[in-house]
């Protein structure tokens, strides 16, 4: 691969913010090693973006080499700072790596990036209520994120305060209304916590989200989160049509009209991609599945 | 004029020792004067935790209100949402000194000037004014006292008699062809017109251009005020009389959701499609 074209796939992927970190380690360790590195503004960004991955493939000398020279160049910029941090989580111990980041916060208390970091560590050390708290604290400073929500309802659902994360949910809804991972996540979590009406309209909502753009959606198969969210569909209104669901609400939804409708809908979307011999035995597993009562 | 057929013949000296040396002097001043601006530029100063607290809580019932039109959110996580908002806006508990006390006067936005932090800003910004408007008006002067009532240049091309004091400021003659530029024209035309070199030379956003320093004078931002230190506390009161309006128009996307797919397949009962 040429330079520049490796260059501009580094430069993608930053952009993307996709970490791809086995691609990124191949590229940008040869362009390290044949001191291709690029030199203005944009190396630096390249050797943060190689350090990261460097770590995720625990090739740690590589991710030395980076840290030094960005250390050199930023003395006291938070971001090194913080992936310093990030190297020390690798080998240290726990302990250290929390007073690390403590010191951290300590000095500049809207180190947002630090902070989070601290919270990962926590949740990681298994002390999760504190984990939980810290998290709160943040979001409560640093409202617009919505990754924060996502984690701090992920902590919730892993101790099964169903309730609690569908609130941290719909704050991460109202900041990515676009986002239709947010709402098959938001009707999952509903579904856990047996609130079939609210799951079946959230998924609902994210099936038209997701197939808003195909003009006539009948004849191809869904693919992807369109076809999680149908096998969602269908579990909901199976439970809501056999009644082995409670159809009562904790949040007042209504249940939606034509569920009788929406079954077979769903059913079809979800049998549609098997088709053909190669799937025969699949599409038998599903049919089954399907209409086991 | 055009019959006039005198024309005047300018000495290449003037071109060499006059004309070119205004020139080189003002764009290396512009470059000077970009460097100097990046290195008085104090790093923005750091807030404290809950004064930034304060200051993003506004963005909270902001993307609430945003989207209350067309809200994801069922109706009721979203009166929910609305209810603790309102409540924590009028109970104060985004404030960055805590919630007021009972009875104790609510105190109005600082003196700007009496304000150490709005001051250090306001000094910032005298200091920018100062390496802005000090080269400026010693080049102004050197051509002045130098160069006085020189003609530098002829302009290719004609231009009506409305050009006059734009292009000849300084020479009071009331029949020398427009064409001719005076000295003093000559620096304001490099003054107003080299902003596109100082773009290609130090990229887009630098510092040389002087032309825009008018607009951010100090004394611009005191006069309209909106910098100041805002009164959290009634942004947040008029705030809740906002959420309320917001209750008013909020729908859920969801309400009618299941008959949207279904029209989407066709699938819609006649019951309801007829309606």
């Amino acid at each position: 691969m040429s330079l520049s074209n490796s260059l501009q796939k580094l430069a993608s992927y930053r952009s993307n913010s996709s970490r791809e970190s086995q691609n990124v380690f191949k590229i940008g360790s040869e362009l390290l090693k044949a001191g291709n590195a690029p030199r203005d503004e944009e190396g630096w960004a390249f050797l943060e973006q190689l350090a990261l991955a460097a770590i995720d493939l625990d090739r740690l000398d590589v991710a030395d080499i980076c840290l030094q020279k960005l250390t050199e160049k930023f003395p006291a910029s938070p971001r090194v700072e913080v992936l310093t941090g990030i190297r020390m989580e690798a080998t240290e111990p726990i302990t250290t790596v929390l007073e690390y980041y403590n010191e951290l916060l300590h000095a500049d208390p809207t180190n947002a990036a630090a902070w989070k970091r601290r919270i990962s560590v926590l949740r990681r050390a298994r002390s999760t209520d504190k984990a939980a708290e810290e998290l709160i604290e943040y979001l409560d400073t640093f409202y617009t994120d919505p990754e924060g929500w996502l984690e701090l309802a992920d902590i919730y659902v892993s101790n099964r305060q169903y309730t609690s994360a569908l609130q941290a949910l719909s704050h991460a809804l109202v900041l990515n209304p676009q986002n239709p991972f947010t709402f098959v996540q938001f009707a999952e979590t509903a579904y856990s916590s047996g609130d079939l009406p609210l799951a079946l309209k959230m998924f609902l909502l994210a099936v038209d989200m997701i197939e808003r753009d195909i003009e006539s959606p009948e004849p191809s198969p869904p693919t992807g989160l369109a076809l999680r969210t149908w096998w969602g569909i269908k579990l909901c209104t199976r439970h809501l049509l056999d009644g082995s669901g409670t159809t009562t609400s904790p949040s007042n939804t209504d249940v939606p009209k034509h569920v009788q409708s929406l079954d077979i809908l769903a059913t079809e979307r979800i049998l549609s991609p098997y088709k053909g011999k190669e799937l025969e035995t699949q599409r038998h597993l599903v049919e089954n599945w399907v209409s086991k009562k | 004029m055009a019959n006039n057929a005198v024309s005047l013949y300018l000495d290449p000296q003037i071109r060499d020792w006059v004309l070119f040396p205004i020139t080189l002097v003002m764009i290396l001043v512009g470059v000077l004067r970009h460097y100097v601006m990046v290195l008085l530029q104090s790093t923005p100063k750091k807030l404290p935790r809950n004064a930034l607290r304060e200051q993003r809580a506004l963005a909270r019932s902001q993307v609430l209100r945003a989207t209350a039109a067309y809200s994801p959110l069922p109706p009721s996580f979203f009166h929910a949402m609305t209810e603790s908002l309102s409540e924590a806006f009028a109970a104060g508990t985004y404030l960055k000194d805590g919630p007021p006390k009972e009875g104790e006067a609510p105190a109005g936005p600082a003196n700007p000037l009496t304000d150490p932090s709005a001051m250090e800003g306001m000094m910032g910004g005298m200091k920018t004014q100062m390496v802005m408007m000090v080269p400026q008006m010693v080049i102004m002067g050197w051509i002045n006292f130098f160069f006085q009532g020189f003609v530098l240049i002829k302009l290719p091309f004609p231009l009506t008699l409305g050009f006059k004091s734009m292009l000849q400021r300084g020479i009071e003659t009331p029949d020398m062809d427009v064409r001719w530029v005076s000295s003093l024209s000559w620096y304001f035309l490099n003054f107003f017109g080299l902003n596109g070199l100082y773009r290609l030379l130090l990229g887009n956003d630098n510092s040389a251009d002087s032309s825009k320093d008018a607009a951010n004078s100090p004394f611009a931002s005191l006069n309209a005020a909106p910098t100041g230190p805002a009164d959290y506390n009634k942004l947040f009161k008029s705030e809740i009389d906002n959420l309320e309006f917001s209750n008013a128009v909020y729908t859920w996307l969801g309400s009618d959701v299941e008959d949207r797919v279904l029209k989407r397949y066709n699938r819609l009962p006649q019951t309801t499609k007829a309606r």
